[in-house]
């Protein structure tokens, strides 16, 4: 089933003097329990595609869909009861003065404790890191909270804006194993933003690379990653070649 | 390196807590005054005018006869307390105009953003002086005088810490969580903009205190026959030559007043800064 859709979506930015398109006429869709990767390089306007998505932006022209029912321009408290976003700098996006379970309680008002004690036990946080303040966590103990409160929020549909790329590489493997634990527990959908395309490899089943701010080829996974048509995939995979030996 | 800082850490600690303290006894002494002055501060005596310290009046007399130390007291009171309460207003009216400012931005905040670069663009003792002078003599025009121009520091400081906080990923979750701007003003905001502002009022004091005494002085402040610091160096420099203690204890008592508060303001503000 069709979950999120986004039609023909269109965003420009004022830079100095000069318009810029972040992202033009983008269409994609996103189906239940999917996990959806958006590649590209830096300044290609995924993450700008992702805050269109959240509502936190505005498109300029192009309407999103969430079960078929239109939620272009609304309220993003609205947008946040099926949908969340997991930020790319973990530790910015809690309050440093705030401990832990109060962000986390903050997005899952009235939610139960016991959901709260399996997305920690899933994600292999210990519950005593609730009770202190986001600069006392590593990154990846903070990065994973962060997926626990989004996903605690109940939303069904996750944005993950880069969330791996300020890790090292044994934590990346961690969320991406905690990604891989959590999809068996529970349903929710998720669109991942990533420069890395062999990372994504592992987590998302489709894909959709943009390149200056146009989608300019989506597919299968594993049909794009074996068969790319464009050349920009083809230049992606093959860096992501030559980065992996 | 960490032990350096840990180190570092400790003496500042150990200054604001000096500074603290001083400003504590300061403050009760003022507010306890009746406990403290030995003498009626305004009780005049024509058989001691001009008396020097003696026993009973350790600071001396001035030229009614009053007792000097009994006047700084009670006339630190008068200072401190106008002092405080000209930075709580000027800090909660400032604070509030900047977070606003910086928040939802607009007209009103390019407005309000202009009117403080032009309040920035003349000395403050300058307004202050013009306007007090309009306003006549008292401590309530003192009051309005010089807090034309004091909201002004705190403004801008809350706009431009509003100004990087509101676009944090932890304001926009909270967004994402259906919170209300009041809810994120109150819970975020205003949490993470506070250390800095109020490092900002303590700094203030000192320079407030200046104020107040400097218009009482001019005779622009507080009138006598009310014990001001201001005021008191005022009507005691026409007889400076004759009986110089009633002019050196306000003084003194306003130069150490200043020093513990910049101090700690400034220990406060290195503390931070670590």
């Amino acid at each position: 089933m069709e979950l999120l859709k986004g039609t023909e979506l269109t965003k420009a930015y004022r830079k100095k003097d000069r318009k810029v398109t972040a992202v033009d006429r983008v269409s994609f869709s996103l189906q239940e329990k999917e996990f959806l990767a958006i590649v590209g390089e830096s300044g290609s306007g995924k993450s700008s595609l992702l805050r269109l998505i959240a509502g936190l932006d505005r498109p300029d022209a192009g309407r999103l869909y969430y079960r078929g029912e239109d939620y272009t321009g609304k309220k993003c408290g609205d947008i946040g009861r099926f949908l969340q976003m997991v930020f790319q700098d973990a530790y910015s996006s809690f309050d440093p003065k705030m401990k832990m379970l109060d962000s986390v309680r903050e997005c899952g008002a009235g939610k139960s404790e016991e959901d709260l004690r399996e997305l920690l036990k899933s994600t292999g946080l210990d519950e005593a890191l609730l009770m202190k303040r986001p600069g006392e966590l590593s990154g990846g103990q903070c990065q994973r909270m962060s997926i626990v409160r989004a996903l605690y929020s109940g939303a069904q549909i996750l944005l993950c804006d880069e969330i791996t790329s300020a890790l090292d590489v044994s934590t990346q493997a961690q969320i991406v194993h905690v990604f891989q634990q959590l999809r068996e527990e529970r349903i929710f959908s998720a669109i991942f933003v990533s420069h890395d395309i062999a990372l994504m490899g592992e987590l998302c089943e489709r894909i959709m690379v943009m390149k200056d701010g146009v989608c300019v080829e989506e597919g299968m996974m594993q049909e794009v990653i074996a068969h790319p048509t464009h050349d920009y995939t083809k230049l992606l995979i093959e860096n992501a070649r030559k980065q992996s030996f | 390196m960490k032990t350096r800082s840990k180190k570092t850490r400790r003496q500042l600690l150990i200054r604001i807590g000096i500074a603290a303290a001083i400003a504590m006894l300061l403050i009760v002494v003022v507010v306890f005054a009746g406990a403290f002055a030995p003498n009626d501060p305004y009780q005049t005596n024509a058989a001691f005018i001009r008396k020097p310290p003696c026993a009973e009046y350790p600071l001396g007399t001035d030229n009614l006869g009053r007792c000097v130390l009994s006047r700084v007291i009670y006339g630190g009171r008068t200072t401190i307390a106008a002092t405080f309460f000209l930075v709580a207003v000027s800090f909660v009216i400032g604070t509030v105009i900047g977070i606003l400012c910086g928040l939802f931005g607009g007209i009103v905040d390019r407005f309000l953003m202009r009117i403080a670069d032009v309040t920035l663009a003349f000395p403050q003792m300058v307004i202050a002086l013009a306007v007090a002078g309009i306003l006549g003599g008292g401590l309530g025009g003192a009051l309005i005088a010089l807090g034309i121009t004091m909201w002004v520091s705190f403004a801008r400081l809350a706009r431009s810490h509003t100004l990087s906080i509101k676009n944090e990923p932890y304001i926009q979750t909270a967004l994402l969580a259906g919170k209300s701007t009041g809810y994120i003003v109150l819970r975020h905001i205003l949490p993470n903009t506070m250390a800095p502002i109020l490092t900002n009022a303590l700094t203030q004091i000192g320079m407030t205190m200046i104020g107040i005494s400097g218009l009482s002085f001019l005779g622009l402040g507080v009138v006598p026959p009310t014990a001001e610091w201001g005021s008191m160096i005022n009507e005691a420099r026409a007889y400076i030559q004759i009986a110089p203690w009633a002019v050196l204890a306000p003084a003194v008592a306003t130069i150490i007043t200043i020093i513990v508060f910049n101090y700690l303001g400034d220990a406060v503000m290195d503390y931070r800064d670590l």
